[in-house]
């Protein structure tokens, strides 16, 4: 019915998983209003390339995919998309890396991820923010499924260090 | 989403796993009319597809059609070079070539318009 550009039914879509498009671009960015306007080239362009989805994948695969393909596109031609994302990153590099004191300490994401590079941080909000499988995340990224799975086991093991996390924290 | 990260954090009981689930845990965004926005934009740009074309066509007849009567206008004077048997038909349509030619424009917006209803 979608694919018949029908409005109504792309409305539905729309509903159902904004949510998820919005929180991913949201962590991409660290910028919501900037996040937003992305979700919307993102929603717009899905409706363009809607019959390219096959229905072999999850939709929300697809769709975090073409999310995905929004950010780098904008990032690439908007100056202003580029400083605010540039900007969004060299915050992350400065969060602070270590916790002091109470190693349980509440962690958030923004120091979790300043662990790590761009695109290290992009699998594992594709991972852990929209819960996609490795197989999602390889199609989203056009990364192989083993590179997708080394770079998570990669970026666990810099967190691990870096904030110096034991196997019995976090139960 | 919620559920899906809830789901991880159960399959894997690794300490790093369940760090990153409750960091990324979040609520969902609330829709607050955005689905409802990109939905109206979307019905706006259909629509503006749909009436370049024939607004396209009529503007460019508009704009067309005097040049077109002049150039007619002023290739009419040869035709007397042309037998006078040979000339008489279409000497008595060149008088209303300008109406052929609106006719013909307004039978292309016709046919896209049309076409546009059909796809509705």
């Amino acid at each position: 019915m979608v694919a018949s550009q029908d409005t109504d039914a792309f409305g539905e879509l729309i509903r159902r998983h904004q949510s998820q498009v919005r929180n991913f671009l949201r962590r991409l960015t660290r910028d919501e209003t900037l996040a937003d306007d992305l979700a919307q080239d993102c929603f717009l362009h899905a409706w363009d390339k809607i019959h390219t989805y096959t229905g072999s994948g999850s939709f929300i695969g697809w769709l975090l995919r073409v999310a995905y393909t929004t950010f780098l596109q904008s990032k690439r031609k908007s100056k202003r998309y580029r400083e605010i994302v540039e900007q969004a990153g060299h915050e992350a590099e400065q969060a602070p890396t270590a916790i002091e004191g109470d190693p349980e300490a509440e962690l958030d994401v923004d120091t979790l991820m300043a662990a790590l590079n761009e695109q290290e941080r992009v699998i594992m909000i594709f991972s852990y923010a929209c819960g996609l499988s490795h197989r999602e995340i390889s199609e989203a990224t056009d990364l192989p499924a083993g590179t997708v799975k080394s770079i998570i086991h990669r970026a666990k093991e810099k967190i691990r260090t870096q904030f110096e996390i034991e196997d019995h924290q976090y139960g | 989403m919620k559920s899906k990260i809830i789901n991880m954090a159960d399959k894997t009981s690794d300490a790093v796993d369940r760090l990153l689930a409750s960091a990324f845990a979040a609520d969902p965004v609330a829709d607050d009319g955005f689905s409802n926005r990109i939905v109206s934009k979307l019905r706006r740009r259909i629509w503006v597809n749909r009436l370049a074309l024939p607004v396209a066509i009529l503007v460019g007849a508009a704009f067309a059609l005097k040049p077109a009567v002049q150039i007619v206008n002023a290739l009419l004077p040869l035709l007397n070079a042309v037998p006078i048997e040979i000339a008489r038909v279409p000497m008595e349509f060149l008088p209303q070539i300008q109406w052929v030619v609106l006719g013909g424009m307004a039978f292309a917006a016709g046919v896209t318009l049309v076409k546009m209803l059909e796809e509705t």
